[in-house]
């Protein structure tokens, strides 16, 4: 008897899941199908465009930004050109200091992400010098995860965050 | 065939015998464990304070607490009859108005005789969390249990409230209590400078150099110890307070260095030309733990402080990046899933300075920022799972755990 009950309450409820799903099913898939992803916002005065892919630029004082691997601190190829651009501007600087600041984005911990984002910082100051400029008026500071640039949960912005910024000190 | 059974029959023994194991030791940890409840006799109740003092008496591990609150008078001695099956009753009565007054008993339940009582007072009542911890450890401190006064200690935490900022935060260790002691700027990596938790070293952002400075909590009068270019932390305190271990960069690659705060004088500790991180006083100060990626990755490595040598004291994981270390006990947090982005996995392990007697802590979720109490004996750490943060106590000991939920912003550094 209990096992007619149990029977008959599993089919119950799997006829009754189904009843309701279908009609409403159709209708969200199709709507959902005409909807397209969200739209940028291009902001003009904080690109760098490269072609590199990587147009952003947090940087200041004419300097732009150079972003890294997830864990690394190697100048990629693609960052060459805003190398050679960011040397050009230490050249133009004269006698100001040049400073270079290390960021991570927020997969680390308290003092290893800092020493990460100090290592960038010593491989553009290494690549600065590499390209004739004289650093001994550059200084390096190392932020961590502490300065994000963008705060969404994608792969595309944590991009944003791995990076070196140059600007002059006040 | 037959081998393949044979295996998979002796993973399933051993599985199984190693849960009984653990059976078996926590069945003997419940016998040891003194029954007590707790008597409210306050005029009003409150709630958090009995939670509170349920917390104290659980990561104690001295204590099988009942979980149900008593309601009855203070300062008679009649005993509830079903209540007589306890060891203890603990009866207090908490006046709230002008300041905070705190009154406890401490009845053997069998008879109600009365064995100990105190009371406390304070003039600030956000600082009612401590009362109750104060007294709970009087009253374990009574019954000669092994001490359990590093729930008195402040926990001091950063977070980050924006970009280039943060707060300095003092904290109880339940985080019930919170009160900001360094706002504006970018200041972290604060580290206790004393035992009576009077001073604190911390790295301020404010110049153009990271600089270390050592501040009185309740005099806010500060002194400059030390700046240095890139970046700059206090990551250890010697035992006798005269020594810090402090990570720098004055080369442009965090090395470690030990200073002699009377004279000033610094020793370069570590020498490679990538990341060498938190270094840890462990065996009578001889040696150092510290984190290196100079396997190509983050692990945990020992050191003689006067010694060239450097040895792993891990070997697993593609990602241990935190640790902490008591006497030749160390604590580090493992990365054990390998999305590059998004949460992982991180558990904390167990392990002695030479890398051996290596036990897991935790099992699910991300756990960091590992940190030993003062004495050794508890683990505190944060942990981050789907159901939010929480601040996390392990007793190593009792194998005792708390989770107490916190909904801060990204913690960045923590010390108690």
């Amino acid at each position: 008897m209990m096992k007619k009950i149990y029977i008959s309450t599993i089919a119950l409820l799997m006829f009754s899941g189904c009843a309701q799903n279908t009609p409403d099913a159709g209708g969200n898939i199709a709507d959902a199908n005409t909807l397209t992803s969200d739209t940028v916002t291009l902001d003009e005065n904080n690109m760098f465009e490269d072609g590199s892919g990587m147009n952003y630029n947090s940087s200041s004082d004419g300097f732009a930004s150079v972003y890294f691997d997830f864990d690394g601190y190697t100048i990629a190829p693609s960052m060459e050109k805003r190398m050679r651009h960011n040397a050009t501007k230490a050249q133009s600087a004269g006698s100001r200091q040049v400073k270079l600041e290390g960021n991570c984005d927020e997969f680390g911990t308290d003092e290893y992400n800092y020493a990460l984002g100090l290592k960038r910082a010593k491989a553009v100051k290494d690549a600065l010098a590499d390209q004739g400029v004289d650093t001994s008026n550059v200084v390096m500071v190392s932020f961590g995860e502490s300065s994000p640039v963008c705060s969404e949960t994608t792969d595309a912005c944590y991009a944003q965050n791995r990076r070196v910024d140059l600007r002059l000190v006040r | 065939m037959r081998r393949l059974l044979l295996l998979l029959l002796t993973l399933w023994f051993t599985t199984n015998l190693l849960a009984v194991d653990a059976t078996l030791k926590i069945e003997k940890d419940v016998e040891q464990r003194a029954r007590i409840a707790l008597v409210d006799g306050s005029a009003q109740h409150h709630e958090k304070f009995f939670d509170i003092l349920l917390s104290d008496l659980k990561i104690s591990g001295h204590f099988l607490a009942d979980s149900q609150l008593y309601r009855g008078g203070f300062s008679d001695s009649f005993i509830d009859p079903k209540l007589k099956s306890r060891d203890y009753l603990l009866k207090y009565n908490l006046l709230s108005g002008n300041g905070t007054k705190l009154y406890i008993r401490l009845l053997r339940a069998s008879d109600g005789t009365e064995l100990y009582k105190k009371s406390y007072s304070i003039p600030n009542s956000a600082k009612i969390p401590f009362v109750a911890h104060k007294a709970i450890s009087d009253i374990n401190a009574y019954l000669k249990y092994p001490d359990i006064s590093w729930i008195n200690r402040y926990v001091v935490f950063t977070r980050y409230t924006a970009a280039k900022t943060s707060e300095i935060i003092l904290a109880d260790y339940t985080f019930t209590y919170q009160k900001p002691i360094i706002r504006g700027g970018l200041n972290l990596f604060p580290k206790w400078a004393d035992a009576d938790q009077r001073t604190l070293y911390y790295t301020s952002y404010k110049g153009t150099l990271p600089t270390l400075y050592k501040i009185d909590i309740y005099t806010g009068s500060k002194s400059r110890i030390i700046s240095s270019e890139g970046m700059l932390v206090c990551s250890d305190v010697s035992r006798d307070y005269r020594k810090i271990l402090l990570t720098m960069a004055p080369h442009g690659h965090a090395d470690i260095y030990e200073m002699d705060l009377s004279t000033g004088s610094k020793k370069k500790v570590t020498n490679f030309n990538g990341i060498d991180v938190s270094g840890k006083y462990v065996d009578d100060e001889r040696n150092i733990v510290f984190v290196s990626n100079r396997l190509g990755y983050a692990n945990v490595f020992r050191k003689g402080v006067d010694t060239p040598g450097v040895a792993p004291v891990v070997y697993h994981g593609r990602n241990n990046n935190a640790c902490d270390a008591h006497d030749n006990r160390v604590v580090y947090s493992s990365r054990e899933s390998s999305s590059s982005f998004g949460r992982n996995t991180f558990n904390l392990y167990l392990t002695s300075s030479r890398g051996g007697d290596t036990r897991p802590l935790t099992t699910t979720g991300s756990n960091q920022f590992p940190r030993f109490s003062s004495d050794g004996s508890v683990v505190l750490y944060i942990k981050q799972s789907g159901r939010g943060s929480a601040i996390g106590y392990i007793n190593l000991a009792s194998s005792q755990s708390l989770l107490f939920p916190v909904s801060i912003n990204k913690i960045q550094s923590i010390d108690w």
